[in-house]
């Protein structure tokens, strides 16, 4: 028997305002529990929402950059349920009209594209965090995320394997993070998905029964979520079963998914237009400005690196595949006209040390700026090429500044050619028999002249200055 | 409105009816729920509901913060918390 | 010098002319009060700050008619240190960190609040049955009830306590008390006041207004209370007149409508010959009446008992004991921490509604009940919308009868809420309305409702202020007729 798979994911993505949806809280990560929750957030009698404008066009932002349909009119519901981070009771959400109807994104699996279609992207608020391992038979209440503005990015359920899901999760978080409208910080949850996964007979039409797997924060998880889930419901199904619809959660630790019976006993969360919110209404002047004021991204950015500085596609698309990526790529040509050479050092020594150390960009501890310094100084010869590489690793493991680096650990190229020509001479005169072999013809001896220079100097000679004082001292 | 719907409701709404006021409630609901069914013989065709007296648009407000920090406040008054958390009976998830 | 009866504007001449001070009115107040504490009006009393206050602003600019004037608040408005109960155990010892924006209008324009008044558990009743404190008296008899839900706030004014209060109508809250009470009360235009602040019972509805003697410290109450507030978006920015102004204009040529779908004889015959009598005084005023059609009006009782329901249930979620309020002793685990705290914060007709509105809004009923209902709400604005092209104002009795007797609407719930058959239309409609006394049946006092165009309060004040000043309705007391 041969099955489909058949996936749907929800992806809620924090918009990167300053203050919450609904209030003058803020929603800076890290803070102490329950210091920057408003009366609003408190859920206090008595209080009213006041929408924030700003969410509403970084959602559109998306909706755009996705060819969707933008309702200019958008609605709030309320969706009723009880739970201790919730504090009103309910969530404010938009189920009737969201702000961004349906739309498409383009995905990529081992060179294939493939077009999975969003059914809409609605703004909600977020819940606070309940602490259930730090207290005794307790579960602590922090609400601090309690109404962080969420965009939640509903896809169809068009996504065939755990790595599409995979591409897919990738391509929303290049596109929200290349918008500016979400960090992608996905250790702190900034983006986090649900998973629907049915299997039904190949071929077959009707869907299967779903399951949804809740709140995976990696992409690693994912994967291996929808794996496992898959598995699953083939064994149940194979041995005469049915798969019942539920929420599941998944257990990294284990690698498993596992029933939220919690989450099961009450779902009917008769929802209705919020009574305190009337519509939101974008004008047709908002709109046009938000789309001319579209920043570039990452299919544009790859034709412009292309054609404007002459990289390869395959270069362009490595550095187009990340907003850091790109950032690094772009503040470092500012410094230098050789951007066939910045593009080197990406494609070649800082993807060499991410995929050694298995991460992506924004987890290493290079930042553009501190990049596009090393370029410069390579390109203004304060160091050379090969010092630049130990500069790199060194930035790598400690994210220290360039400059400092270079500083504390004197790796300035010496330009001072006096000296330069005494150290040149002292090998000369140290050598007798290369010299006289050298003279006779032996033209490979150049090299080793220069090494013993390089040696001298612990590679901060100029590899130009060097070799035109050898040249001089032994013609 | 029979027994098992009420105890649906009543527990989505996080209520528990005892044995001195249950059947008295039930027969409430019973005939409220007819009342309102007078309701079913309207002809509401292209009508759209009407949620707000007020058929405008929202104001929104900017993007700026502007709550400060009233864990305190906020804490003193919970009917149970620590220093830092609202605490309620461990929650098994 | 007694202050009892006294209405705003005449405080404001005594304290203007320097007769009496503040801080003599305020005491004498409390006096009043603990005289009265049978009628069971207040909740909470406020009466430390409330003398301290009366002596800061003795030596201030008078920022308005009400600086120094005593006002006693509906126990639903939010007010910053001071308990807010909303008439429920669940609240029973809550505090609020802050004020409700009419509260701060109203204390800003130098007004005293007085204390916290009682009303039904989350203004859900029309006898003040339903308080978790107790049942309130009205003044003018031993078991009569003063209506609800603003019955403390009604009682308080009708007992001579304090010149004003604060109430809120959702279905009638208002006016339905000021019709038992013998007092004048208006329900604004939705969105005039903002609800910042107030306790929510089903926020479509829910509209704060003044309680008073009569028409004119109606129209002072609201020249303050009234604002255009950014923290509630269903506030409305339109400009705020100046309800005083022009309150004494002619009304001859006034177009009242008169509903021809309202069953009058459902009614008392006492309570009809007391309306036509009004309608006859009217004429003498030069006022003309049409009859209007609202076709739908018979709807407005059911819509009302999905739509207020289903928003009560929401907004009513909040009270789940884990941040503020009750929370039931030792619960086991997190379901029980729920069920026991609601179930024992909340009374019975507060769970009858919520169960209500959990059903009209559950999977399968919503299109049926909550849709179906909004929808008739729109039939039902539709007809007031077009009724108005043709009157000024839309009159008719204010409650089917005077005022009841303690537990004598029985245990049927219908039977209460079609007290409120001629109030819920305006709520469903966001249109202002007021109540004013136009009668007595049996010694007891009714009142005449004014509904007025959407943003015309100043109708209807109007309309009100041309009865009072020639008929005396108003000045009746329980301890006999006030001199003018």
């Amino acid at each position: 028997m041969s099955w489909e798979t058949v996936i749907g994911l929800e992806i809620h993505a924090q918009l990167s305002t300053k203050s919450k949806l609904f209030s003058g809280g803020s929603t800076g990560f890290g803070a102490e529990p329950n210091t920057h929750v408003d009366l609003i957030d408190m859920g206090l009698p008595g209080v009213l929402p006041v929408a924030n404008k700003e969410a509403f066009l970084k959602a559109i932002r998306f909706g755009l950059a996705t060819n969707a349909v933008i309702n200019q009119t958008s609605t709030f519901d309320r969706k009723n349920y009880f739970y201790p981070d919730l504090p009103k009771g309910y969530q404010i959400t938009q189920m009737a009209l969201p702000i961004v109807g349906e739309g498409s994104i383009k995905i990529e699996v081992d060179g294939v594209e493939k077009i999975i279609n969003i059914t809409r992207a609605h703004l909600e608020e977020d819940a606070g965090k309940s602490i259930h391992d730090l207290f005794e038979g307790e579960t602590g209440v922090d609400l601090n995320r309690a109404g962080t503005p969420l965009l939640e990015i509903v896809s169809e359920p068009e996504i065939s394997n755990a790595k599409e899901a995979v591409a897919y999760f990738k391509a929303i978080r290049q596109l929200v993070t290349f918008l500016d409208i979400c960090d992608g910080n996905m250790a702190q949850g900034s983006m986090r998905c649900d998973v629907n996964v049915s299997i039904k007979k190949e071929g077959e039409e009707k869907l299967g029964t779903r399951a949804e797997i809740k709140n995976i924060n990696s992409f690693k998880f994912i994967e291996r979520a929808i794996n496992h889930e898959v598995e699953r419901q083939i064994r149940i199904i194979e041995s005469g079963g049915s798969v019942v619809q539920e929420t599941r959660l998944y257990d990294s630790v284990k690698n498993e998914t596992r029933s939220m019976r919690s989450k099961e006993e009450a779902n009917d969360y008769r929802y209705f237009p919020c009574p305190d919110l009337l519509p939101v209404v974008i004008t047709d002047e908002e709109l046009n400005n938000i789309r001319s004021n579209l920043p570039e991204l990452p299919e544009q950015k790859e034709k412009r690196y292309v054609t404007d500085n002459s990289l390869d596609i395959a270069e362009a698309k490595i550095i187009a595949s990340s907003k850091t990526m790109a950032n690094m790529f772009e503040e470092a040509c500012l410094k230098t006209d050789d951007s066939k050479l910045v593009a080197n050092w990406l494609v070649g020594d800082v993807s060499a040390l991410l995929n050694k150390d298995g991460i992506d960009i924004d987890e290493s501890k290079l930042t553009p700026n501190n990049f596009a310094k090393m370029v410069e100084r390579i390109s203004d010869d304060t160091i050379s090429g090969k010092i630049a590489k130990s500069v790199l690793e060194e930035v790598w493991d400690s994210g220290n500044d360039v400059d400092e680096i270079i500083q504390n650990k004197g790796l300035v190229q010496i330009q001072d050619e006096s000296l330069l020509e005494e150290i040149g001479q002292k090998i000369i005169d140290a050598n007798p028999k290369q010299v006289e072999a050298f003279k006779n013809g032996k033209d490979r001896l150049f090299g080793f002249f220069v090494g013993q220079v390089m040696k001298e100097t612990q590679g901060k000679a100029s590899p130009k200055s060097v070799n035109e004082i050898l040249r001089k001292l032994l013609s | 409105m029979d027994k098992k719907t009420v105890a649906n409701i009543a527990y989505l709404s996080r209520l528990k009816l005892n044995s001195d006021n249950e059947e008295k409630i039930t027969s409430d609901l019973e005939n409220i729920i007819k009342f309102v069914d007078q309701l079913d013989d309207v002809n509401v065709e292209n009508i759209a509901p009407l949620t707000s007296p007020l058929e405008k648009t929202a104001k929104t407000r900017s993007d700026e913060v502007t709550a400060k920090n009233r864990k305190d406040v906020f804490l003193e008054r919970a009917p149970k918390s620590n220093e830092d958390y609202f605490l309620v009976p461990r929650v098994v998830e | 010098m007694s202050i009892q009866y006294k209405t705003i504007a005449e405080l404001r001449s005594m304290l203007d002319s320097k007769a009496i001070s503040s801080k003599e009115i305020v005491e004498e107040t409390y006096k009043l009060i603990d005289e009265n504490n049978d009628l069971n009006a207040f909740i909470t009393l406020n009466k430390e700050a409330a003398i301290a206050k009366s002596i800061e602003i003795e030596n201030s600019p008078v920022k308005s008619a009400l600086h120094g004037i005593p006002i006693a608040q509906k126990d639903l408005f939010c007010t910053k240190n001071l308990r807010t109960t909303c008439g429920s155990n669940i609240l029973s010892n809550f505090i609020p960190p802050y004020s409700a924006t009419v509260i701060e209008n109203l204390e800003n324009a130098g007004c005293i609040s007085v204390g916290k008044t009682n009303m039904d558990e989350f203004a859900m009743g029309s006898s003040n049955e339903t308080s978790f404190f107790g049942g309130v008296r009205n003044p003018w008899g031993q078991n009569l009830v003063p209506g609800g839900s603003s019955g403390g706030s009604a009682s308080a004014v009708a007992a001579g306590l304090v010149p004003a209060a604060t109430g809120t109508d959702t279905g009638g809250s208002i006016r339905q008390p000021a019709s038992l009470c013998g007092i004048t009360g208006l329900k604004p235009t939705y969105g005039r006041i903002s609800r910042w602040g107030m306790i929510a019972f089903a926020s479509s509805l829910d509209q704060a207004g003044p309680m008073a003697r009569t028409a004119e410290d109606c129209a002072i109450m609201l020249n303050e209370m009234c604002s255009h507030d950014a923290k509630d978006t269903t506030s409305l920015s339109e400009d705020v007149p100046n309800f005083t102004k022009d309150l004494d204009s002619s009304i001859k040529g006034l177009k009242i409508g008169i509903v021809k779908e309202f069953d009058m004889s459902q009614l008392d015959t006492d309570v009809v010959s007391v309306f036509e009598e009004s309608k006859k005084h009217y004429e003498s005023l030069g006022a003309e009446f049409i009859e209007v059609s609202l076709p739908n009006i018979s709807l407005s009782v059911p819509a009302y008992y999905v739509v207020a329901p289903a928003e009560c249930s929401s907004n009513l979620s909040r009270f789940d004991g884990v941040k503020f309020g009750h929370r039931s002793k030792d619960p086991i685990n997190l379901e029980e921490l729920y069920i026991k705290t609601r179930s024992e914060g909340f009374g019975d007709e507060v769970k009858r509604r919520i169960l209500i509105g959990s059903y009209v809004l559950s999977a399968g009923f919503y299109d049926a009940y909550y849709k179906k209902a909004q929808q008739v709400r729109r039939l039902i604005k539709n007809d007031f919308d077009s009724a108005f092209k043709k009157v000024d104002v839309i009159m008719s009795p204010t409650t089917r009868g005077a005022a009841f007797e303690t537990g004598s609407k029985g245990s049927d719930p219908i039977q209460m809420y079609l007290e409120d058959l001629f109030t819920i239309p305006a709520n469903l409609a966001g249109l202002p309305a007021m109540s004013l006394p136009n009668g007595m049946v049996n010694n007891k006092p009714i009142g005449l409702q004014l509904i007025g165009n959407f943003l015309d309060e100043k109708k209807i004040l109007q309309v009100a202020h041309s009865f009072q000043k020639s008929t005396d309705w108003h000045l009746k007391t329980p301890k006999g007729t006030k001199l003018s």
